[in-house]
């Protein structure tokens, strides 16, 4: 009987254990990035976070910012807005909900992946993105990380 | 200066119709967007002499004549929003909750057009809403905020949620601060319930400054306008037929072209994992609405899709009863006339909250579109003040304490 339940106990250990580890395996480290020929360099997560959550419409040297996002529900979603604002998929939900329904601005346009942002960056010289850090190449620069 | 707006605003809409068709040519042509929010609550009252209602422009609620009301927060609107280029786009809010007349025929909320003169510089003209308080815009979206209701000691200060008129907002990105100013002109009128007819706003303006930071958020905000409630208007005419005496009453409290003036400051830390808010306002008028105060700090934190709240708020008023007329210098055939009326001028001035409120309550985001709340409200009333009750009955007793509890389940599309 001990022996049976140490067994059980073990178990439940070790898929404890892969339940705490693998979000950290699938959705590894988000970085923000822009085009590589873009002007703007380095920015704190803080400005970032301004110009997902409709904050700020503008970089710091003045020129217009278009963020994209990543499919609602998406683990590179939530760990970008984990990582960098601290804030759940329902807390970023509440905040679009109250500027939407007082008409002061929308959610930014979103697409379905990572390598669907590089896409649009590589349209659009002012978007801002955030991908898996192992996606970065030389058409995106880094200029933010967790 | 008083038709200004109006004349401004027809202008204006021309103006932007123009501007639109020649616009609707450009080659993306943006879609329409339709959003939808709801919010069905029910709230118990241990005050089973008045009523509570979640303003004071819904005729029924919870205590009297039933303890529970489904009535109070229950809410919905939809919203549609046409972007017809990048610098145009107009927006329809209609909201259906209980009206005047206890009914519930759809209201249009807010309709205006919106025009970005630069990227940072909008200017909006139509029905628009009144930003007052920091969650006062989205006050009918209950997913918004943490609690069930903003806490009503202080945002019931300023119970009007729109404005007929222009609005210009300006965002300024310094390092890592937004600001954005704003300043607002137009007029109001809200049904009052009853045979109430209505009260009106006019000569409305009003100046806001919102900074953002990180996590925090700061708003200062002044606003002033000339009220009109034409219901009150035989109560200071019979003051006015009792001589000097009742002349001086009538003018001290008649709330007709009086000017009704609101300061408001607030902050919020939000860094994600937990929340403090705090807002103070002051509204004062030289009439029978007199000066009121009122302040609260709220707090909660996050675990995971819960999260526990609470919060302390502090409402004030000056001038809660008046001797009014003196009944032994009078004729004893006018005296019971008078004596009417004090006491009609006596239950309009005991019509402010004077109290004390700590509530607890909980959220749930149970999924990414719909929360569930829980909160409970321990006001302690000051003595002659019937706090937020409306509907008082005969055997109503002003002052002593008073337990809420109330549950909402909130939604947006």
């Amino acid at each position: 009987m001990t022996r049976r339940g140490s067994l059980t106990d073990a178990r439940f250990a070790l898929i404890a254990c892969a339940l705490c580890f693998s979000p950290a395996i699938a959705a590894a480290e988000m970085v923000a990035v822009v085009a590589a020929k873009s002007g703007v360099t380095t920015l704190s997560r803080n400005q970032v976070m301004d110009v997902f959550l409709g904050k700020a419409i503008r970089f710091p040297d003045g020129t217009i910012a278009i963020p994209i996002d990543q499919a609602e529900g998406s683990a590179e979603r939530n760990a970008f807005y984990s990582e960098f604002g601290g804030k759940s998929p329902a807390q970023i939900k509440a905040h679009w909900s109250k500027v939407i329904f007082t008409g002061r601005g929308r959610p930014p346009r979103e697409v379905l992946n990572g390598v669907e942002v590089k896409k649009f960056i590589a349209r659009n010289p002012g978007a801002i993105g955030y991908i898996d850090s192992t996606l970065v190449d030389g058409d995106v620069r880094v200029i933010s990380e967790r | 200066m008083r038709h200004l707006p109006t004349k401004a605003l027809l202008g204006l809409v021309c103006s932007l119709g123009a501007i639109a068709t020649v616009r609707a040519q450009d080659p993306k042509p943006k879609l329409f967007s339709f959003g939808a929010f709801a919010t069905a609550g029910v709230v118990h009252s241990t005050e089973r002499q008045a009523t509570f209602t979640s303003n004071p422009f819904k005729p029924n609620g919870a205590g009297f004549p039933n303890a529970w009301s489904a009535s109070t927060d229950t809410v919905l609107g939809a919203q549609l929003t046409a972007r017809v280029t990048r610098k145009l786009s107009a927006v329809v809010q209609l909201v259906s909750e209980q009206n005047h007349d206890g009914g519930y025929r759809p209201r249009v909320e807010w309709a205006n057009v919106a025009f970005l003169l630069t990227p940072d510089l909008t200017i909006r003209a139509g029905r628009i809403v009144l930003p007052a308080f920091l969650m006062s815009e989205s006050g009918k979206v209950g997913y918004s905020y943490p609690w069930v209701r903003p806490p009503a000691d202080v945002y019931l200060m300023v119970p009007i949620s729109k404005s007929d008129g222009l609005d210009v907002t300006y965002r300024l990105n310094r390092r890592e601060w937004t600001t954005t100013l704003q300043a607002t002109v137009g007029r109001s009128d809200v049904r009052l319930i009853g045979d109430g007819g209505s009260a009106k706003a006019r000569d409305f303006w009003g100046l806001a400054a919102i900074s953002e930071h990180g996590a925090l958020t700061t708003r200062l905000s002044y606003r002033r306008a000339d009220i009109f409630i034409a219901s009150l208007n035989s109560l200071f005419d019979g003051f006015r037929q009792f001589g000097a005496e009742g002349q001086a009453i009538a003018d001290r409290y008649d709330v007709n072209h009086k000017t009704f003036s609101t300061v408001i400051a607030g902050a919020s830390y939000d860094p994600g994992r937990f929340f403090v808010t705090s807002e103070w306002g002051r509204v004062a008028a030289r009439s029978v609405q007199g000066r009121k105060n009122a302040w609260y700090v709220s707090g909660g934190y996050r675990i995971g899709p819960v999260t526990p709240y609470m919060i302390y708020a502090q409402a004030r008023a000056d001038n809660l009863s008046d001797p009014g007329l003196t009944l032994s210098s009078l004729p004893a055939s006018v005296a019971g006339a008078a004596a009417g009326l004090n006491a009609a001028l006596n239950s309009v001035l005991s019509i402010k909250p004077v109290q004390n409120t700590v509530s607890l309550g909980g959220r749930w985001d149970f999924s990414t579109k719909a929360a569930l709340k829980v909160q409970m409200d321990h006001s302690d009333l000051g003595a002659g003040s019937s706090g937020l009750f409306s509907n008082l009955q005969p055997s109503y007793r002003t002052g002593g304490s008073v337990n809420l509890l109330t549950a909402t389940l909130s939604v947006v599309f």
